[in-house]
């Protein structure tokens, strides 16, 4: 069944190339059929929001490949609801997220991972 | 025990790099396995042949290659990272007409399913660069 593997998405998304690179390691992850979920805390939120535009920044619209994560069968994308509350954002502001769950629903996942990784 | 190591930073910029090749030294020294060393995002510009530091700084990328003479630890390129920043492979250079000579020895260019393959493997998995 594969190691536990936990990524952590804690800033936005685009802006920088770290976070496609970061995606291609969780696709990755899932293509070697390794046991993955992606918690979404602090400043990560952001990354989730609706109507964002990269393509204005000739960057990637890369929370369409987030959207499509369950089709890689990585089913456990938790989004943090602490985060969400501290920094005014509502659940219906979000694309695509299943999971909006308390933050220490997020640390079990933590504590239960092989290994974690950030960006 | 195992370790796989995860480099993300350029050199010089972060001690990142520093940190990643201490750590390495000191777990292989103690009797510990470093099977692989992966370069990814920034961490590419590690592999860079033509870095020529001021002759009083250590030397980065030759302390790289050096460890894979000495220890064959194998020190593996990120293929998209290192093609988005301009290093390529001698064989993909020579198919797009680029510069054929930029990786250092005892460097490889490959894919991340070795980073995969180092994570499944490895007891302990340590990322060095944010």
């Amino acid at each position: 069944m594969g190691k536990r593997l936990v990524f952590i998405v804690d800033k936005p998304l685009h802006g920088s190339v770290k976070a496609q690179e970061f995606l291609d390691a969780i696709l990755m992850s899932a293509a070697f059929d390794q046991q993955v979920a992606v918690v979404i805390v602090d400043d990560g939120v952001f990354s989730m929001l609706k109507n964002q535009n990269p393509e204005e920044l000739q960057m990637k619209n890369i929370l369409l490949v987030f959207g499509s994560l369950p089709l890689y069968g990585v089913n456990d994308v938790y989004v943090e609801e602490e985060a969400l509350s501290e920094r005014g954002l509502s659940t219906d502001q979000l694309h695509a997220v299943s999971n909006v769950v308390p933050k220490n629903k997020i640390n079990q996942t933590m504590l239960a991972a092989h290994h974690i990784f950030s960006f | 025990m195992k370790f796989a190591i995860q480099v993300n930073a350029s050199p010089y910029q972060y001690q990142a790099s520093d940190s990643a090749w201490h750590f390495a030294m000191s777990a292989l020294s103690s009797g510990h396995e470093v099977h692989r060393i992966f370069f990814y995002n920034d961490g590419i510009y590690n592999a860079y042949r033509d870095a020529r530091p001021p002759g009083d700084e250590r030397n980065i990328v030759e302390r790289w290659t050096q460890l894979n003479t000495a220890h064959n630890v194998d020190l593996v390129v990120c293929v998209s990272s290192a093609q988005r920043r301009g290093l390529l492979d001698a064989s993909v250079a020579e198919k797009v007409g680029g510069y054929k000579h930029a990786l250092a020895d005892g460097f490889r260019i490959a894919g991340l399913g070795l980073w995969m393959e180092g994570v499944i493997e490895s007891d302990r998995h340590i990322i060095f660069g944010a």
